[in-house]
């Protein structure tokens, strides 16, 4: 009888281990595909920053146009300049044909570059640090970082990630709470408005020439 | 300061509290969802323009000069001395807002920079683990729940909005120097003025480069500015991507693709 319950004691403890072991294996296993979930999610962040750094190094040895050909490919991969195209000019996005829409995505990729070139052009030990990551929607995410330079405090670089056709690329960046995507929107919206879509063209072409003096 | 001037600050405030409101209520609003704040936006440009041509013309240049002429140390100690003038009007809103603990670290910080740091000319309560805040009275209001209501561009003083602007009386009222005779009060204002202007030349030499209508750009910058401040630089998660919730037929496919 005595056996019998000790072995029944026995099962029931290799029983409760082996449970045990099975939801450990299965929160590693979760965790670790959060964990590489977050990691595709963050890679054009990644990539980015990387190449932000890169391009503030070589700031001293290189002159404007061979940094803006370094950070072409990189803008390239990793914004959807298209989709922030449409949203940056929103409701007039319907009211211009084809072929002004794909010169205007041409000149806001242009103006990006040039801006990103212009902005990023001397190294000091600055770094990007990643903070988190927080679900919008199905397939949009906020990925919160920062930018630290040696003297200053700390400058939050927030990105808005999204999934379209397998890839997930920046769709805005929040620079210490200034969303760059509304603030274009409202300024484009204003020109449009008032002097016409030939204005704006004009405008961000003038842009992107005095940023090349920078 | 008697219990009474504390009763009659008290009382303004409260009395502006509730204008504020009233101006929230009835602030019209349009449906262009991103200039609904700025009802008044003929009149704002208008002022806007002409701090640009005065501010060009005359403010810049001063600023650029002293920036030239003062060495870094005394521009640092005067930032840091009227800055600390100005902190009893963000202690009184850290509790205003119900920020206990922080309105105790921003007391202690005002007592140690006014004695240790001289008068405030010196910042030593950051390395003693006081942090610097930034609370204001149109802060407090956003937290009471009043509507932030139009947008206003006002002369000399830039951009604020209806409720923002009521930071105006406790700011004046909170900082010693109103007390004093004008024949000091004038000088130093400008002093103060030239300083603030010069901190901000490398953020308005941005917006310059960056901007294609400054107006807009200015409007737009302030008022997320402003809700970076509310939320104490930690807005929340939703809300982030309004920005595409905004004239979205939902279809989000490119007809050129």
């Amino acid at each position: 009888m005595l056996q019998k319950i000790r072995k029944m004691m026995l099962e029931k403890k290799y029983f409760q281990s082996t449970m045990l072991f099975l939801c450990l294996a299965f929160c590693a296993l979760t965790s670790h595909a959060g964990n590489k979930q977050e990691q595709i999610i963050q890679e054009p962040i990644n990539q980015l920053h990387e190449a932000l750094i890169n391009v503030m190094v070589i700031s001293n040895s290189t002159n404007f146009e061979e940094r803006y050909k370094y950070l072409e490919p990189v803008i390239e991969k990793n914004f959807d300049i298209n989709l922030i195209s449409k949203v940056v000019l929103s409701r007039y996005w319907k009211s211009i044909d084809e072929e002004t829409k794909i010169k205007f995505i041409g000149i806001f990729k242009k103006l990006t570059i040039s801006t990103y070139v212009s902005r990023f052009n001397s190294y000091n030990n600055q770094i990007f640090k990643n903070i988190s990551i927080d679900q919008l929607k199905e397939n949009r995410f906020l990925v919160k970082t920062e930018f630290k330079k040696s003297d200053k405090n700390p400058i939050s670089f927030n990105y808005i990630v999204q999934k379209s056709n397998e890839k997930w690329r920046i769709i805005s960046v929040i620079a210490n709470g200034i969303n760059d995507l509304s603030l274009k929107r409202a300024e484009y919206a204003a020109i449009i408005k008032n002097d016409g879509f030939n204005a704006l063209i004009s405008k961000l072409e003038q842009k992107i020439d005095n940023s090349q003096t920078n | 300061m008697t219990s009474y001037h504390f009763y009659n600050i008290l009382k303004k405030i409260i009395m502006l509290a509730m204008l504020c409101i009233m101006a929230g209520c009835a602030t019209t609003q349009t449906t262009d969802n991103y200039a609904k704040d700025d009802t008044l936006e003929p009149a704002n440009r208008v002022f806007f323009d002409l701090n640009e041509t005065i501010d060009q013309a005359l403010i810049k240049p001063i600023a650029e000069v002293y920036v030239d002429v003062a060495p870094n140390f005394l521009r640092t100690g005067i930032t840091n001395f009227f800055e600390n003038l100005a902190y009893l009007n963000v202690i009184l809103n850290d509790l205003l807002q119900g920020k206990i603990n922080q309105g105790l670290s921003d007391a202690a910080r005002f007592v140690a920079n006014s004695t240790i740091g001289i008068g405030g000319l010196f910042d030593v309560a950051t390395s003693m683990g006081l942090p610097e805040h930034d609370e204001d009275f149109g802060q407090t209001l956003a937290v009471w729940g009043v509507d932030e209501g139009s947008y206003l561009y006002i002369p000399f003083f830039g951009p604020n909005t209806v409720r923002g602007s009521t930071d105006f009386v406790p700011k004046t009222l909170l900082n010693p120097f109103y007390y004093i005779s004008s024949a000091i009060l004038f000088p130093i204002t400008a002093i103060n003025a030239v300083n603030k202007r010069a901190n901000l030349l490398e953020a308005s030499n941005i917006r310059d480069e960056a901007a294609v209508d400054p107006y807009s750009f200015t409007r737009e910058a302030y008022l997320q500015q402003r809700e970076y401040l509310i939320h104490d630089g930690n807005p929340p998660v939703t809300g982030y991507d309004d920005v595409f919730n905004v004239d979205d037929d939902g279809s989000g496919v490119l007809k050129i693709e």
